[in-house]
């Protein structure tokens, strides 16, 4: 069995006169992978592209060995891909059951005994297998990201892409979530966005960091933690040689810095260390104690 | 009443139906505010194959009726006509199809067909200038990102974009097309059927444009074009004869074919997201 | 403390939609709504259609119960019109189900003249068709013409029979104890 694979060479994404992504080399292996960056970064961008829902400006995608540019191999392509958008606009009057279900026909589930199962075993895996007749304008916006989410797990496919999968929901959710992900990714590419660091840091092997459409680091999430060690210290006030300081918990500053000091009380750095510390402490991070 | 239960004899014996009238009674009236005993009633059942009914059947036939989707009335039209389960399905589901969109295309036809009847001459105007663009407004709105809100999961599944939006197209126009030949009746003179070629040329029109631009934004252009149009062709002559001549009819047709095969040829760009989402 | 939620609960959550709690009511009713029903039609296809429609009623107007009385007898309400209605529309006679015993066992009898006097042995003395209108109207509440559909015979047949039926137990009430 082929393993299944993404790669992309020289990927380039222009809308007018914005240039959205630009050189991106990448080589996805299933797995999950965390897409890490701020507002802007082309985080959104880069999803679409590897969901073929965009095509590239510049250089080539091939998915599971397919050519998206190609129709015939799009449509192979598509056969085997989730995809869970940032926003879903529902139609008016659909409950979860309903617009999964219609999800499920245009992804060829023509038998509705076999349709009708599946529907309910994706419900079932994001915790709304009670809620199928509930009209998703009567949910919640996290029940709503999970009706998203249920249709892209729609057929377990080999491609799972999703757009910020746990934003808005709660905690206990987060856990399930991660099950679900762990389990699928042992043959599946599993690609999610988010601006957790916590979500990376508990889910992801891997992590890629983008910025102003460039990848600024591609690689295991451990080592990219390791880059921070030695760099992360306490102390009671916030020290000014620290690149980034916040106030933690339990009263005394978090501190990190470019370079590794012997004087202080160093702590075990977290990928949300490390990560501060590759984006150069820029002030639009926002950061939760 | 609260301490007193049924004993298992009593329980049994109704369970089995060899009890008396009197004695069912007394148990069914105790059962309605003894929750333990309708637990005993209903665990007795399932031991005693007593004719016994398969409730887990009757539980999943319930659930189905609730969560499954009913079908629509257009829906099963569809089916009637041909058209494979799955694939009336799709085609019902499109915006366009809601009861408040039919409602308002009809009483704006209602509404032009009348000034046609009662205007006479000048009256024709208003109907020509509605007539033709209902069609392609009401195609536009049945695959436009905008109403069509769950555009970007659709968009990357396998299912044929093309197909989906032909169908509509078609489903559209079997609904469309008869109503306005309806109201069309009430029309004096040829006009009745002058609009059907520009009708099925902005059809083609738009969705030739929709491989560049959103539907509904091609198919507000083309009716604000037509209508204005058609008001300095009104201002200008006193009837509408410009358009019936067979002239104007072959330039529609000619139109709508070359949209046609213009949307055949650049189909590849139906299904992607475009830059202006 | 008994932390099972109450029918009243589960109801209020059938209105949000919660299939789940719908489904735990359907196991705490199903059962002895479907032997109380085959009691009075022994078709069980026909028994079958009647308890999916009654739930089906509920979870389509779970404010239909205005929290008087047991849920239960607003259920078993729901669910004999269900039944009756589902008799409409059927061609065939479904028989309706004969208890076995006219009479109560000896040892019960103590007991039932208890709770209800001489009534046990004054029903036991009446026929088994005037016993079935007598449940039907009096006891299950329905109407005449549902009584007549539940039981296949004309209305003006149901409504002498519980003429007749009530005029017999008046007079064996009034009789005493045979």
């Amino acid at each position: 069995m082929v393993t299944a694979s993404i790669s992309l060479r020289g990927v380039g994404r222009t809308f007018g006169a914005t240039r959205a992504l630009a050189g991106v080399d990448l080589d996805l292996k299933p797995g999950v992978t965390g897409l890490l960056g701020p507002n802007g970064a082309g985080k959104t961008t880069l999803l679409r592209l590897l969901a073929t829902a965009l095509p590239p400006t510049q250089g080539r995608v091939s998915v599971l060995g397919l050519d998206p540019e190609v129709p015939a191999e799009r449509t192979n392509i598509r056969r085997q891909l989730g995809y869970q958008p940032q926003e879903v606009g529902f139609p008016r009057g659909f409950t979860a059951f309903a617009f999964v279900d219609y999800i499920a026909l245009l992804k060829e589930w023509t038998e509705p005994a076999a349709r009708h199962a599946e529907v309910r075993r994706v419900l079932d895996l994001v915790g709304l297998s009670d809620l199928g007749a509930k009209r998703i304008r009567a949910m919640s916006g996290g029940q709503r990201r999970r009706v998203a989410l249920a249709q892209a797990l729609l057929g377990s496919p080999a491609v799972l892409i999703l757009d910020e999968p746990t934003t808005g929901v709660d905690p206990e959710q987060r856990v399930t979530l991660r099950t679900v992900l762990a389990e699928l990714a042992r043959t599946s590419i599993v690609v999610l966005s988010t601006h957790q660091t916590e979500d990376v840091a508990a889910l992801c092997e891997r992590v890629i960091v983008l910025e102003r459409g460039r990848v600024r680091y591609d690689g295991p999430v451990t080592e990219l933690t390791g880059q921070a060690a030695g760099r992360v210290w306490l102390a009671d006030e916030p020290d000014p040689a620290a690149k980034v300081s916040w106030r933690t918990g339990t009263g005394r500053y978090r501190n990190v810095g470019a370079r590794m000091r012997d004087d202080v009380e160093h702590v075990e750095p977290s990928l949300e260390d490390a990560y501060l510390l590759l984006r150069g402490g820029s002030p639009e991070h926002e950061v939760a104690s | 009443m609260t301490g007193w239960h049924l004993d298992d004899d009593t329980l049994r014996s109704y369970v089995e139906r060899t009890d008396s009238l009197a004695e069912g009674t007394s148990v069914e009236q105790h059962l309605l505010s003894c929750e333990p005993c309708r637990g005993r009633v209903n665990a007795a059942a399932s031991v005693i194959e007593l004719s016994v009914i398969d409730l887990a059947a009757v539980w999943d036939r319930t659930r189905d009726t609730l969560e499954v989707p009913r079908p629509s009335v257009f829906e099963r039209l569809l089916r009637v006509a041909g058209l494979p389960a799955h694939e009336a399905r799709l085609v019902a589901v499109a915006s366009a199809f809601r009861g408040v969109w039919l409602v308002g295309v009809a009483a704006i036809l209602a509404f032009a067909a009348l000034a046609a009847a009662v205007g006479h001459a000048r009256g024709l105007w208003p109907f020509l200038a509605v007539a033709p663009i209902m069609p392609c407004l009401v195609v536009a709105s049945s695959y436009d990102p905008w109403l069509d809100s769950a555009l970007e999961p659709e968009i990357v599944t396998p299912y044929p974009a093309l197909r989906l939006i032909l169908l509509r197209t078609i489903a559209v126009l079997a609904l469309a097309l008869p109503a306005v030949l309806l109201f069309g009746l009430v029309v004096p003179g040829e006009t009745a059927f002058a609009w059907l070629l520009p009708a099925v040329g902005f059809v083609a029109v738009v969705l030739a444009a929709s491989t560049w631009v959103s539907p509904l934004r091609a198919a507000i252009a083309v009716s604000s074009i037509w209508v204005g149009v058609v008001w300095l062709l009104a201002a200008r002559s006193g009837s509408p004869d410009a358009v019936l001549q067979a002239r104007t009819q072959a330039g529609f047709l000619a139109l709508a074919a070359a949209s046609f095969v213009i949307f055949l040829l650049r189909r590849r760009w139906l299904c992607q997201l475009r830059p202006w989402r | 403390m008994d932390s099972r939620p109450g029918d009243e609960t589960l109801l209020l959550a059938v209105a949000e939609r919660d299939m789940g709690a719908f489904h735990t009511l359907y196991e705490r009713h199903a059962g002895w709504l479907a032997i109380r029903l085959a009691r009075r039609c022994n078709d069980r296809d026909l028994v079958a259609d009647a308890i999916q429609d009654t739930f089906v009623a509920v979870w389509q107007r779970p404010q239909g119960f205005r929290g008087d009385g047991d849920i239960a007898a607003w259920l078993w309400g729901i669910a004999i019109r269900r039944l009756v209605s589902r008799l409409r529309t059927r061609s065939s006679v479904a028989a309706v189900f004969e208890n076995a015993r006219a009479a109560p066992a000896a040892e019960d009898q103590v007991l039932l003249s208890v709770e209800y006097g001489d009534i046990g042995q004054a029903l036991a003395r009446l026929s088994p068709e005037m016993r079935a209108v007598i449940q039907a109207v009096v006891l299950d509440g329905l109407s005449a013409r549902e009584a007549a559909q539940l039981l296949h015979v004309p209305v003006s047949s149901v409504k002498t029979r519980l003429y007749r039926a009530k005029a017999h137990l008046r007079a064996a009430l009034a009789e005493g104890p045979s």
